[in-house]
């Protein structure tokens, strides 16, 4: 992130609650000029509720909103340079495809030369060209989700918010959307906040991610950062799978866990502090007993088409996923192995801002 | 925003004020210890103790419910077999052949129906009184109650059917055990509706009672025109509580009733515009 | 196969009776009436005295007129009532309370405006206190219209609400997020969705106040002529049934008129 440039749209210890619910916790972020933002959390994570307040539909208890700088908490909606993709679109159905994409720029005054050539291209670029006369009842969720992107960019939007936008879409056609809009975000250069539970989809469209729980921000970072360097328990269980057991941290670089030390990567905890070992399944391999650094039985395994997903069981109780190429035995005992750097460690409590600082540190001794 | 906010405010209270001005007026003056719905001399009960050795009134008062009751009863019955009906056929066309013949009563202005039941009652020879209201009271409720049951139906499950034929049902234990039951709200919001519609019907009444039998609506009617006791505001504030009871009756009725639908519940509590 | 049989004649049968004996029979018997003489001779002549009367035409455009002006007063006084009701949070309740007066028998409720109004009623010593001389309000067009406004206000406001409360509330949300402001987000995409409730609350208030006669003969102290109050008359004052019957079917075409000025039709239909 470059620091100079001032951010489009900045949260500042931003509060929320609905009655005795507190949605929004001390929100800070900043959000970039000309990136794709993911929102990712569980329903009822506040992820929405953050959209909903750059959007203007709520008001924050607390705390500032900025868009370029100036604070826009009480600017109403029709004001703000931000245009959203509803869940389930929110079309007008009294209106065809062409006066629901018209309806920004009418307000807006254009005339009527104008507002044909602007639905025209919005309609372009969602590919639905030929559908400016037809009903919105007579249109397939695929394509009012096209119109209902079209209508949000017609008005020019500095930020396009979009909110859990192909939830209601197929498996199919979820996977084409996604690459299109991100086509459509690159191709016109403007932000993009995104909602969804999806992570998959959040890693594979995004730029940039805020993970979300409970109502605060647990991480924030690109989806590489995300998926390797999960700050938390939250975090390492919902991008992705992951093998989570407690360990402690004897020293530097040396982890113990399920009864054994482990060489691995992380660093600047203090000495014996209990943390959390993450290891990613597909990082684990099979192996023979000899080469094992753990040695488990099989207990299941099912095929996934691409690989087999097998569950086995070490001597302390612990369950395993590993992801294998090859199928293995029922029952049998084998051996598991990773690398060092497959290892990752999460410290108990520790926030974004510590967490980011131990890192750079560390990384810095690695340098010198 | 706020100023905004409390214009409209302001707006409904008007609203408000205006529904309920002539219904508290009549309250308020069915204390009154003079004889006339204007001035005021004071608090008293007397108009109530009037109404109660007033037997003709409360005759009359007794005939209303009883109309009312026995109308609705009946009406419940013959339109919950209508819905039944009309749910069980299967040939489109005729199915709406009935349920448009259904409506015709509902859509129909008051007049034209006390006016044409009129005609009936007398080419069929039939004398005038209790019998021709309740008839006519029974005829345009049963409509109300179609419209309230056949909703209540087409939610039903159908596999419900299936499986009670499955496990050996027959027509009657089908109708009592399985069916009965699942549409029994819209049975219970129809019977109050028609209740409703019964106690507030002029119009049709007007038409149809003869010379003997009186409804309070028909009463009042008459008393109106030749100068009013306050006796009757008494009797409009007891009504009025009576309606209050109702509405709470209903309203708790129809909120357990559809707790997933909420507007199912309030869409049609629309008694008629009878009697305008 | 045959038990469903039994079950449907089972339904049918009073069912059908109440059809025939109550909705075809009267509506039969009445044009048939329309069309004889009082000694039960076929004749064009009511619907001649109908169309060649000049009384019975003025008095038709009046209770249309009238019909007319109630239903644009209620209207007007309705639609932004429930357009603010259907914002409160406890809108179901209050929403109770707009229909808790229609439970109130009707003839009561008119009874009071005759006290509220008479010329030595409350109106007026209201209005006496400002140094108004007092007037005669009853028997008035004005309060006629103020009546039978007030009767039907509840079910103008119920369809309209009940239309308003299914619209999707993030259709308001994506207009204001577009850049609608209250008023435009109300006239583009609000009012063209509560068409259907307002259609329906113009159906439940005209074609009733088309035959208004108990209020015409109360507040409108017969100042106010109808096709309702002619209907009653024929039947129960002057006995001529069968001018009166004519004048029923005209007003039964008058209410299938409206049914289909205000029928929802298919939207496909709608677009330019």
């Amino acid at each position: 992130m470059s620091e100079k440039q001032v951010p489009i749209i900045a949260f500042n210890q931003v509060d929320l609650s609905f009655g005795d619910t507190h949605v929004l916790n001390n929100i800070d972020l900043e959000i970039e000029t000309g990136k794709f933002y993911t929102l990712l959390g569980p329903s009822g994570s506040g992820k929405s509720t953050i959209l909903k307040l750059i959007s203007g539909q709520l008001t924050a208890d607390s705390g500032d909103i900025l868009f370029e700088g100036k604070r826009v908490n009480n600017v109403p909606a029709e004001k703000r340079k931000v245009n959203t993709v509803f869940q389930n679109y929110a079309l007008f159905p009294n209106m065809n495809v062409f006066d629901n994409v018209a309806f920004g720029p009418t307000l807006k005054g254009m005339n009527k030369t104008e507002i044909k050539n602007k639905v025209k291209s919005m309609l372009d670029l969602v590919k639905l060209g030929d559908f400016s006369e037809r009903d919105i009842d007579e249109l397939s969720g695929g394509q009012q989700q096209r119109v209902a992107i079209a209508r949000a960019l017609a008005n020019d939007p500095e930020v396009l918010l979009l909110d859990e936008p192909l939830s209601a879409l197929d498996y199919k056609l979820r996977k084409s959307m996604q690459y299109e809009l991100r086509e459509i975000q690159q191709r016109l250069g403007i932000t993009f906040v995104f909602v969804t539970h999806d992570q998959e989809e959040a890693l594979a469209m995004s730029d940039w991610i805020f993970v979300m729980n409970d109502g605060v921000i647990q991480q924030n970072g690109s989806p590489e950062d995300i998926y390797d360097e999960p700050i938390n328990h939250f975090v390492a269980d919902f991008i992705g799978e992951s093998n989570i057991v407690d360990g402690i941290m004897k020293q530097d670089y040396v982890v113990h866990f399920v009864g054994k030390d482990f060489e691995n990567v992380d660093a600047g905890m203090r000495t014996n502090e209990r943390v959390e070992v993450v290891l990613r399944p597909e990082d684990l391999d099979l192996t023979t007993i000899e080469n094992g650094k753990l040695i488990v039985t099989i207990e299941d395994q099912s095929f996934r088409g691409d690989y087999y997903e097998i569950t086995a069981i070490d001597d302390d109780g612990n369950e395993w996923q590993v992801q294998a190429t090859n199928s293995a035995t029922m029952g049998a005992r084998v051996g598991l192995t990773f690398d060092p750097e497959d290892i990752h460690i999460m410290r108990f409590n520790e926030s974004e801002d510590d967490f980011d600082a131990r890192l750079e540190s560390y990384e810095d001794d690695d340098e010198s | 925003m706020k100023g905004k906010f409390k214009w409209s405010n302001l707006y409904l209270v008007f609203v408000f004020v205006l529904l309920y001005l002539p219904i508290f007026f009549l309250i308020v003056y069915s204390f009154n210890a003079g004889d006339v719905m204007q001035g005021w001399d004071g608090f008293s009960w007397k108009h109530y103790v009037e109404l109660f050795v007033d037997t003709r009134i409360l005759e009359i008062v007794v005939n209303t419910f009883l109309v009312a009751l026995l109308s609705s009863l009946l009406a419940s019955i013959i339109g919950t077999a209508g819905a039944l009906f009309i749910y069980n056929q299967h040939n489109q066309l005729i199915k709406n052949i009935f349920l448009s013949l259904n409506n015709i009563l509902l859509v129909s202005p008051d007049v034209i129906i006390g006016a044409s039941f009129l005609i009936l009652f007398t080419v069929i020879g039939f004398t005038l009184g209790f019998t021709s209201v309740l008839l006519s009271h029974i005829a345009f409720s049963i409509p109300i109650v179609v419209l309230m049951v056949l909703p209540r139906l087409q939610e039903m499950n159908p596999s419900l059917v299936t499986a009670a034929k499955d496990l050996g049902a027959n027509n009657w234990q089908m109708l009592a055990r399985v069916v009965l039951p699942v549409i029994s709200p819209g049975i219970l919001a129809g019977f109050f509706m028609a209740f409703t519609y019964s106690l507030d019907d002029f119009a049709v009444t007007f038409f149809v009672t003869g010379n003997g039998f009186s409804t309070l609506s028909v009463e009042i009617y008459s008393r109106a025109r030749q100068g009013v006791s306050l006796e009757i505001n008494a009797l409009s504030a007891m009504m009025f509580l009576v309606s209050l009871l109702l509405v709470l009756v209903y309203y708790v009725i129809s909120k357990r009733s559809s707790k997933g639908k909420k507007r199912a519940g309030t869409r049609l509590v629309m008694p008629a515009t009878e009697g305008l | 196969m045959k038990a469903k049989q039994q079950r449907q004649i089972f339904y049918i049968v009073p069912y059908g009776i109440w059809l025939l004996l109550f909705v075809i029979a009267p509506l039969m018997l009445m044009l048939f009436q329309s069309f004889t003489t009082s000694n039960g001779h076929f004749t064009l002549g009511n619907y001649g005295a109908y169309f060649g009367s000049g009384t019975y035409l003025r008095m038709t455009f009046n209770s249309v007129w009238y019909a007319f002006l109630i239903t644009v007063i209620t209207l007007v006084i309705s639609y932004p009532t429930a357009y603010l009701l259907n914002q409160l949070k406890q809108k179901q309740f209050w929403l109770l309370l707009v229909i808790l007066p229609t439970w109130i028998n009707l003839l009561l409720k008119t009874y009071a405006f005759i006290g509220l109004l008479s010329k030595t009623g409350t109106v007026n010593s209201f209005i006496s206190f400002w140094g108004v001389a007092p007037q005669q309000l009853l028997f008035s067009d004005w309060s006629f219209l103020l009546v039978a406004a007030y009767i039907e206000i509840p079910f103008m406001i119920l369809p309209i609400f009940n239309s308003l409360a299914e619209i999707d509330p993030r259709l308001s949300q994506a207009s204001h997020d577009l850049g609608a402001n209250k008023w435009q987000t109300l006239r583009y995409v609000i009012f063209p969705l509560s068409m259907p409730g307002v259609k329906a609350g113009i159906q439940a208030v005209f074609i009733p106040s088309l035959s208004l006669f108990m209020i015409t003969r109360l507040i409108g102290g017969n100042r106010v002529i109808t096709l309702g109050t002619a209907i009653e008359e024929h039947f129960l004052v002057t006995q001529n049934w069968q001018l009166g019957s004519t004048i029923g079917v005209i007003l039964i075409v008058a209410m299938i008129v409206t049914m289909i000025l205000t029928r929802d039709r298919v939207r496909k239909n709608i677009r330019k």
